[in-house]
């Protein structure tokens, strides 16, 4: 279950619906570091808005980093 | 869900080749999804976009292919059938771009010379569509013989092509309402 607060739509402002986690491998070649260790990759958490149909992404915070 | 907004479907063409017998497909293609009711549509040539060849991926992204991905709710990619394998300049655009396939349909034309309609590029090429996390759907586009599939002012000469390709975009018309109700309605939490 995912705790963390909605994303809002920067165009509508209204609350977007978190419908995918993809892994970005070529974010985690570029910043060294910030790759999940148990994914190999950057996981970035897919939003939509439903009124204009846009994706935003922002990082998934599985395993906050000590 | 929601309807008040068209389908957009682009189609990729994804080959720069002189010559190219995908050119005749892509059009052809492009012009069924034109009759679609509620389908928007727009032709996105490979050879149009100017992409850097030292580097890769989002670091060399074109804004305009980028916001005609973002927009749309799924694509075509017509592909040609080199050496069992796809255009390498085609693999150079699509890894451009990553958030803004996720969830979203795509179909697959194959264009060969021979008679096996690009079917072996095809298969070659479904692997990497969903690690872009894009959602292929089961009809393809099997376009054989291409060089003599279309006269030379790019006149389809085979109707049964019409046929085909209506079943072809009637499943990706589909995936992509159904999956444009999915990225908006169904959460993953």
């Amino acid at each position: 279950m995912n705790t963390r607060e909605k994303m809002i739509c920067p165009d509508c402002g209204v609350e977007m619906n978190h419908h995918a986690d993809k892994i970005d491998y070529s974010e985690a070649l570029e910043e060294a570091g910030e790759a999940d260790p148990a994914f190999g990759g950057v996981v970035e958490e897919a939003h939509t808005c439903p009124s204009c149909g846009r994706t935003h992404t922002r990082p998934a915070d599985y395993y906050p980093k000590s | 869900m929601s309807v008040e907004r068209p389908i957009f479907i682009p189609v990729i063409l994804g080959t720069t080749r002189k010559g190219r017998a995908s050119e005749n497909v892509a059009r052809f293609v492009y012009g069924e999804l034109l009759k679609l009711a509620g389908v928007e549509t727009a032709l996105v040539d490979v050879r149009a976009i100017s992409l850097p060849t030292d580097d890769a991926g989002e670091a060399i992204k074109d804004s305009d292919f980028s916001a005609s991905v973002s927009r749309a709710d799924g694509l075509v990619i017509v592909t040609p059938e080199y050496n069992h394998g796809y255009p390498g300049m085609l693999k150079h655009l699509l890894d451009t771009n990553l958030k803004e396939y996720v969830h979203k349909a795509v179909g697959v034309c194959g264009v060969s010379a021979g008679g096996f309609g690009g079917t072996r590029v095809i298969e070659n090429l479904l692997p990497v569509l969903r690690e872009l996390g894009l959602v292929t759907i089961f009809w393809d586009g099997n376009f054989s013989g291409a060089q003599k599939l279309f006269d030379h002012e790019g006149k389809l000469l085979d109707e049964s092509y019409v046929k085909r390709i209506e079943k072809f975009l009637k499943e990706l018309v589909w995936m992509s309402k159904v999956l444009r109700y999915g990225r908006e309605h169904v959460s993953l939490d």
